[in-house]
């Protein structure tokens, strides 16, 4: 089901933190939400799930009304209740019958791995644990359309990892239109097929991933994804994460530098191209600069920046 | 004296719970509003509410008696001496207990599960009675405390109730009557079936309160 936004704009306390004149959600795709904090991402979430209104526009569901939907919060949030009672609270208040909404989280807890945790009490589970709980609560909704509100902030790294690699073939199952917000651009690009960049209350970008990721057109839209905005011959251009490399090439920077960083597999070189701070990573072996000294480097890739 | 008793017993019973009832059904849906929303003046409302909890009944009773006193504003509805206005005043005592509480109580959840309950379908009703399961432990606590302060004040009673001996005399006030009339003895009993009903009901509420924790 598409989700599109026309004309929203939302107000807090006087000010606008949302306005998005139009926007489209394509339907079965996984749309990841970027920006920084307090750009609205959360917002727009609340908004398409009805636990916020707009002053003025709408959010449009392919003419039909807002469908059900599945919301995995920033934190976990349970009743203090067993794992299966919250699993099947969300079933019953939809109206499905008891045999269907046990089988339905049982199948989600075995996907998630789970299913030993049934009967323990959902809010003394560990991060990692009560994160797979608030996916598997998700998916037994069967909702056509998933809102993931930063699903695996906070997790320590390997959880973190495991659960990322798993994610993919999770919201494939999802089979619905799913919103993914996130200010972690390898998390957006590994799970999403399209990308919004948020910035302030407004779109700076939209559309497939690739076009969105690869060709930052505006400052706040690089930022947003990582790369680093440089002058170059009286342009500015966007260079990605690790998209710098030591010695010269066509386009070139010279770097004032800071810091040199033994990183063990290899050394990181820590200085600045103007105002701006910038990282290179120098093979172990090679000749090391020292601080204040000028190293020239030379950009893998980069785009132009209006 | 022990079919008195008796009588004076449940009369206690009957007025203290009927007025804990009225003020859960006001206090509860209150609390959870003030809880839930945010307003202008809901702080100065708080702190209102906070000096209620802890209001003198003996005022109380001299404004109900006041506000239903023959030449009173609602004089003709001929309630003053009556159980009702008992009622009445241990209402006005117990409702801001009730709401202090219950604001504490739904306030210490987490903010997101209200959200969470709308989003799984949950209509206002449910959602009120999920979220009182949720925070039952502290409602329990708002019953008790109210309950604890009306079944134990006298001032109230005895200007709203009059102290009518067939009709409304509770044991606080009986405790008066007798101490006054230098029947010590029958005052202390009176006080210590006062105490063993405040236990058991109390009792029951925290056996209620500690199964829940489970």
């Amino acid at each position: 089901m598409d989700v599109e936004f026309d004309g929203v704009q939302v107000e807090r306390d006087n000010r606008r933190v949302l306005d998005i004149p139009a926007l489209r959600l394509r339907n079965g795709r996984t749309t990841a939400i970027l920006g920084p904090n307090g750009s609205g991402k959360t917002t727009l979430l609340r908004l398409i799930a009805g636990l916020e209104h707009p002053r003025s526009g709408q959010v449009r569901f392919a003419g039909s009304p807002r469908p059900p939907v599945a919301y995995v919060f920033q934190e976990e949030v349970f009743l203090r209740r067993s794992v299966r009672e919250n699993l099947e609270l969300g079933l019953r208040l939809r109206g499905v019958a008891i045999a269907e909404a046990r089988a339905r989280v049982d199948d989600a807890a075995a996907r998630l791995g789970i299913s030993h945790l049934m009967h323990r009490r959902a809010d003394h589970l560990s991060g990692g644990e009560g994160r797979r709980v608030n996916l598997a609560r998700a998916l037994a909704l069967r909702s056509p359309l998933v809102l993931l509100d930063e699903p695996l902030e906070g997790l320590d790294e390997h959880t973190h990892s495991r659960l990322l690699d798993e994610l993919p073939q999770l919201l494939a199952e999802f089979d619905a239109t799913t919103l993914l917000v996130t200010h972690n651009r390898d998390e957006a690009l590994r799970l999403a097929q399209d990308l919004v960049v948020l910035v302030d209350g407004r779109v700076r970008a939209a559309g497939d991933k690739r076009e969105v990721a690869m060709n930052p057109s505006v400052v706040e839209v690089a930022e947003v994804l990582g790369y680093s905005v440089l002058a170059s011959n009286g342009h500015r251009v966007a260079v990605p994460p690790g998209g710098l490399r030591p010695g010269a090439g066509p386009i070139e920077f010279s770097v004032v530098v800071e810091d040199v960083l033994d990183i063990v597999e290899s050394y990181q070189v820590v200085g600045r191209v103007g105002d701006v701070r910038v990282h290179v990573e120098v093979p172990f072996m090679s000749a090391l600069p020292r601080r204040g000294e000028r190293m020239v480097v030379h950009a893998t890739r980069s785009s132009e920046i209006a | 004296m022990s079919e008195l008793l008796a009588s004076i017993a449940l009369r206690t019973v009957v007025v203290s719970g009927v007025a804990t009832a009225l003020a859960v059904l006001v206090g509860v849906p209150a609390g959870y509003a003030i809880a839930r929303r945010s307003f202008r003046g809901r702080t100065i409302l708080l702190g209102l509410i906070n000096t209620g909890m802890g209001m003198p009944p003996v005022v109380v009773g001299l404004v109900v008696w006041l506000l239903l006193v023959r030449s009173g504003p609602f004089g003709d509805l001929d309630l003053i001496y009556t159980q009702r206005a008992m009622v009445l005043a241990q209402f006005l005592i117990a409702t801001p207990i009730v709401i202090g509480f219950t604001t504490a109580s739904f306030q210490a959840l987490s903010p997101r599960l209200p959200d969470l309950l709308v989003v799984l379908g949950a209509g206002r009703m449910r959602r009120l009675w999920l979220l009182a399961r949720e925070a039952r432990l502290g409602l329990l606590v708002a019953i008790m405390a109210a309950f604890g302060a009306i079944v134990s004040e006298v001032g109230a009673s005895m200007i709203a109730g009059g102290n009518l001996e067939r009709s409304t005399r509770v044991l606080t006030t009986a405790i008066v009557t007798e101490t006054s009339r230098g029947e010590v003895e029958r005052a202390l009993s009176l006080g210590l079936v006062l105490l063993v009903m405040s236990f058991v009901v109390n009792l029951s509420l925290t056996v209620i309160q500690q199964r829940s924790r489970a």
